[in-house]
């Protein structure tokens, strides 16, 4: 499909791109001009460098022509025929153009033009031979015609002459006395470049072999005409590959990179491993599998190819009429060893040899190419390489799997072939599911049965797995601990909105101060107290009482209002009647004129005590008074000294407050009532008292210590006698110096 | 399903449920009919006719035996009126002392219009067996929720001879003083029966007192079994 769509889209436009004057896309030596299918027949066989093999197509009329050809290097004298002239000319055009291949680098315009005429002259020598029935037209006109208009005609000419080709291949396949060139020239030949036309020429050959190869279904004429196609294919393919690519290389490195190769790997394959025996070659099968491998490769970018429905069907084919070779025509039962392997044949070495040698080659050839060209020829290489594997097998192998014999089908084949063709051509979409999803299971299976990857396994261990490769898992584990909350913008404003809003509403989370819980009169009293006699009751008595006692809790005593009123009033007449008789009366008991209904156990309501006592003279001592933490009433002798401390801080604590209330007392006086406050204040006074000293109003009377010594009697006496005695001192003194001073000071006589 | 064409042509008439009920009634065989006429064919569904209210209530006398031990006895003979008015007259059910067996057999009859009934006259007649008095007995028969627990003093704790014999001293205190002290904290009532205790009470006071006479076996003096039960006690009646 793929060489298809090439040679109808690319290769025309390309053919009318650089015909039109525009420089080749690429750097390889591609001429623009079309050229006549029969200048590449004819011109081939002269030149070793030409390209792919139509040698033997063409079949014995180009052959004599070529015979004809005198001068031309490497073949005899030939008979002069008309026309000759003129292919001799075209082929020394040719060849001179081929032999600078670096001038196609750019446009060549005079070239264009003589491979032009060339074009027409052979077109017209071969109309003029009428071996081959050919198109409509006679002649091939040129002048002022385009490339595109060229080719139409060309085609035309083409289509014609296909089933001459056909046949004659067909013939050729099966004739056993040609020969087919070595590989080294062809394959060199396949390297060169040549013409467009050439190219294109060589692809319709493809294609008519292939057609022949597909519809038939002999082996025979399939492996030659399937390796003259390969070569065709090849080098075609590798020409456009290196259009399509824009690769620019040398092909004549190329070329000789292939030949060395091949040689190399002819040497290397051509060597007989160990565990060779008759049957089975190591060669082989390395090759086998390389074949599936690349089968399976094949089958996959099948499968993701799209469709293209300019394709012909053909090629979907292939590999179907290639892999359903099976026509059995005996049953099952009648198999013998012989349907299935070769005979047994010793003398067939030389042989597995020379054909191991040209398959190797061909492999080789296959597998260099396919290196160069990727992707693109993956597909044909696998035919190709189905090809020669097949034909190898065929050949003379001790062991091979030819299930249908070649002699057999080969009668019925062509039969075969023209109603083959359309059947299995077009493939019914249940059929294309079918093989998608057999495909697809065979991978699933396949993948089942291969080992897991360590993600699937149980448990791995470091050394199990790659390293670091946990990282780039996602694993999935609990948490223990729970996550710390991320706060982000949101969660602050949420936080923010929580607060103005417990602000606006003014619930705070005050802590509430815990109080101890006072135990009161009436709980102490409602503690269960132990009876320790038999119960008068017996246990139905308790829970009726119990369960009477539940339910009649909600119906609380109501006194009907009317009662009440006339209770009120029959007092007050009663009280009345008793004031008119003066009060003789014996007074009721006081009945409480408040009913109190009291929750408490029966035992508490039986206790017998007069009703007018009050409550509080019930109550025992202890719950009047509290107990003194410490424990009994102490005397000081009995009084450790924490508890001395303990009684001093408390009396100072005592103190400290009455001082204080004395003191905040005072100033609420002073502040309403001045006066007073002074009156009473300490502080006031003294600053009152020193104010008046000052002043000279008020004296301080000092005290000489005299009165320090009037506490006993004996002191009292002694102070007084001594005062006797110092007065008639004095006095004696004083007469004697009253007539001295007379000036007694007001300060000495100041007691 | 209806009644098919006879049974010429081959086809088997198909006769409808209902129509063969009415027949099987009515005691006829279907005309013509292609089916086995042996026995009629069995329908999927069981037809349960409604029950009738008799049959709900009761069965059809259900008995219960309840064995007298000889030193019970006397005081059987001596209670029996107390005991056998109410089963009678409230529980509506049968009751007779077999001499033969000695056994209390409890039956039901007709009137009788509770199955429990006959469990709780059961449990009456086997409390009163077991030492209780007549009326603390009849709590059973008035009250749902309460239960009788018996366990024995080795249960608790293995003691021989005078031990078993100081713990069972313990239990009961002076003159039953103990005893009576844990039957007014708790709401129960207690039989000490020489190593046999039966509790009779609701289910969490059985707890109590259970608790208390199990620490009492194990020794703790009654002061504290007394605080212990006080405090549970009080904690128990302040939640209701």
């Amino acid at each position: 499909m793929f060489r298809f769509r090439r040679r109808d889209t690319t290769a025309r436009k390309r053919g009318g791109q650089s015909s039109a004057g525009g420089t080749p896309v690429c750097g390889t030596p591609v001429c623009g001009t079309p050229v006549c299918g029969t200048l590449a027949a004819a011109a081939e066989p002269a030149g070793p460098e030409r390209g792919a093999a139509a040698e033997a197509e063409p079949g014995p009329r180009v052959r004599g022509a070529m015979a004809a050809v005198p001068g031309l290097p490497g073949l005899p004298g030939l008979p002069a025929l008309p026309g000759i002239q003129g292919i001799r000319t075209c082929l020394r055009v040719a060849g001179a153009a081929a032999a600078r291949p670096e001038c196609f680098l750019s446009v060549q315009d005079g070239l264009a033009a003589d491979f032009r005429a060339m074009t027409k002259t052979l077109y017209d020598l071969n109309k003029g031979s009428n071996i081959v029935r050919g198109g409509p037209l006679k002649e091939l006109v040129i002048e002022k015609f385009d490339e595109e208009q060229i080719w139409q005609q060309l085609e035309l000419q083409n289509n014609a002459v296909l089933d001459f080709f056909k046949k004659s291949i067909a013939r050729d396949a099966e004739d056993e006395d040609l020969c087919l060139l070595s590989d080294q020239e062809e394959d060199g030949s396949d390297a060169e470049a040549s013409s467009d036309k050439e190219l294109e020429d060589n692809i319709m050959e493809a294609e008519t072999e292939q057609i022949n190869v597909y519809t038939k279904d002999e082996e025979k004429a399939k492996t030659k005409a399937k390796e003259k196609q390969s070569k065709l294919r090849e080098s075609i393919m590798q020409k456009y590959s290196d259009e399509d690519s824009d690769i620019d290389f040398d092909i004549e490195a190329l070329e000789q990179q292939a030949k060395t190769a091949k040689e190399t790997t002819l040497r290397k394959k051509g060597r007989k491993s160990v565990v060779d025996d008759k049957f089975f070659k190591l060669a082989e099968m390395e090759a086998f599998l390389e074949h599936a491998e690349k089968e399976e490769k094949e089958k996959e970018e099948e499968e993701e190819d799209d469709i293209n429905y300019f394709e012909d069907i053909i090629s979907d084919d292939d590999k179907d009429l290639e892999e359903a070779k099976v026509k059995p025509i005996k049953s099952s039962r009648d198999m013998t060893y012989k349907d299935f392997f070769d005979p047994v044949d010793d003398d067939g070495d030389d042989d597995l040899v020379a054909n191991d040698a040209e398959e190797d080659q061909e492999e080789e050839a296959d597998s260099a190419i396919e290196e160069q060209n990727e992707g693109s020829m993956s597909e044909f290489e696998d035919m190709d390489e189905m090809v020669e594997h097949m034909r190898s097998k065929e050949a003379s192998k001790k062991v091979t799997f030819n299930v249908p014999d070649d002699s057999e089908t080969e009668d019925v084949a062509e039969g075969q072939l023209e109603k083959g063709i359309s059947p299995s051509e077009v493939k019914s979409s249940f059929e294309k599911r079918q093989e998608k999803m057999s495909k697809k299971i065979k991978s699933l299976e396949e993948a089942l049965l291969e080992e897991k990857p360590w993600q699937l396994k149980g448990e791995v261990t470091g050394q199990k797995r790659p390293e670091n490769s946990l990282l780039e898992e996602t694993v999935l584990f609990d948490h223990a601990v729970r996550m710390a909350p991320v706060i982000t913008e949101e969660t602050t404003f949420q936080l923010e909105d929580l607060i103005k809003q417990r602000i606006l509403d003014e619930a705070w989370d005050d802590v509430v101060p815990k109080e101890k819980p006072k135990e009161e009169a009436f709980d102490y009293k409602k503690r269960i107290s132990l009876d320790h006699e038999k119960s008068k009751l017996s246990l139905a008595e308790i829970y009726e009482q119990e369960y009477m006692k539940l339910h009649q809790q909600k119906t609380e005593e109501e006194e009907n209002p009317e009662h009440k009123e006339i209770q009120e009033m029959m007092d007050s007449l009663f009280q009345k009647l008793d004031a008119l008789c003066n009060f003789h009366f014996t007074p009721k008991p006081p009945v409480p004129e408040i009913k109190i209904v009291s929750n408490l156990p029966a035992i508490s309501m039986e206790e017998v005590a007069p009703v007018a006592v009050s409550d509080a003279a019930l109550l025992a001592p202890e719950e009047i008074k509290e107990k003194n933490k410490a424990g009994d009433v102490k005397t000081d002798a009995e009084k450790t000294p924490t508890d001395k401390k303990r009684e001093l801080r408390r009396k100072k604590l005592r103190k400290r407050m009455k001082r204080k209330e004395k003191e905040k007392r005072q100033k609420l006086l002073e502040k309403m009532k001045p006066e007073q406050g002074t009156k009473l204040s300490k502080k006031a006074a003294a600053a009152k008292l020193k104010r008046l000293t000052k002043e000279g109003k008020a004296s301080l009377l000092k005290d000489e210590g005299k009165d320090k010594a009037l506490k006993s009697s004996q002191a009292f006496f002694s102070q007084l006698q001594d005062q006797v005695r110092m007065q008639i001192k004095d006095a004696s003194k004083l007469k004697k110096k009253q007539k001295k001073e007379k000036a007694i000071s007001v300060h000495k006589l100041k007691l | 399903m209806e009644s098919g064409a006879p049974a010429a042509g081959g086809f088997t008439s198909v006769v409808s449920r209902r129509s063969r009920r009415k027949r099987r009634a009515g005691g006829e065989q279907p005309a013509g009919a292609a089916m086995d006429t042996a026995e009629p064919r069995p329908c999927k569904r069981p037809a349960f006719p409604p029950v009738a209210a008799e049959a709900l209530g009761v069965g059809k006398g259900e008995l219960r035996k309840i064995p007298v031990p000889a030193n019970r006895y006397t005081p059987l003979k001596e209670n029996w009126m107390k005991i056998f008015t109410p089963i009678v007259e409230h529980l509506q059910l049968q009751i007779r002392f077999n001499l033969k067996t000695r056994n209390v057999e409890i039956k039901t009859c007709q009137e009788t219009k509770d199955l429990s009934a006959l469990t709780k006259a059961a449990d009456f007649v086997k409390a009163f067996i077991l030492g209780f008095q007549v009326e603390d007995a009849l709590a059973l028969i008035r009250l749902d929720d309460l239960f009788l627990e018996s366990f024995e003093v080795t249960d608790v704790k293995p003691l021989k001879g005078d031990h078993l014999s100081r713990a069972i001293g313990r239990i009961a205190g002076k003159g039953g003083k103990t005893k009576f002290t844990i039957e007014n904290v708790t709401r129960t009532r207690i039989v000490l029966a020489d190593t046999k205790i039966h509790i009779l009470g609701s289910f969490q006071n059985i707890k109590m007192a259970r608790t208390a006479i199990c620490n009492l076996i194990l020794g703790s003096p009654p002061s504290k079994v007394y605080g212990n039960i006080r405090a549970v006690a009080s904690r128990a009646a302040e939640r209701f």
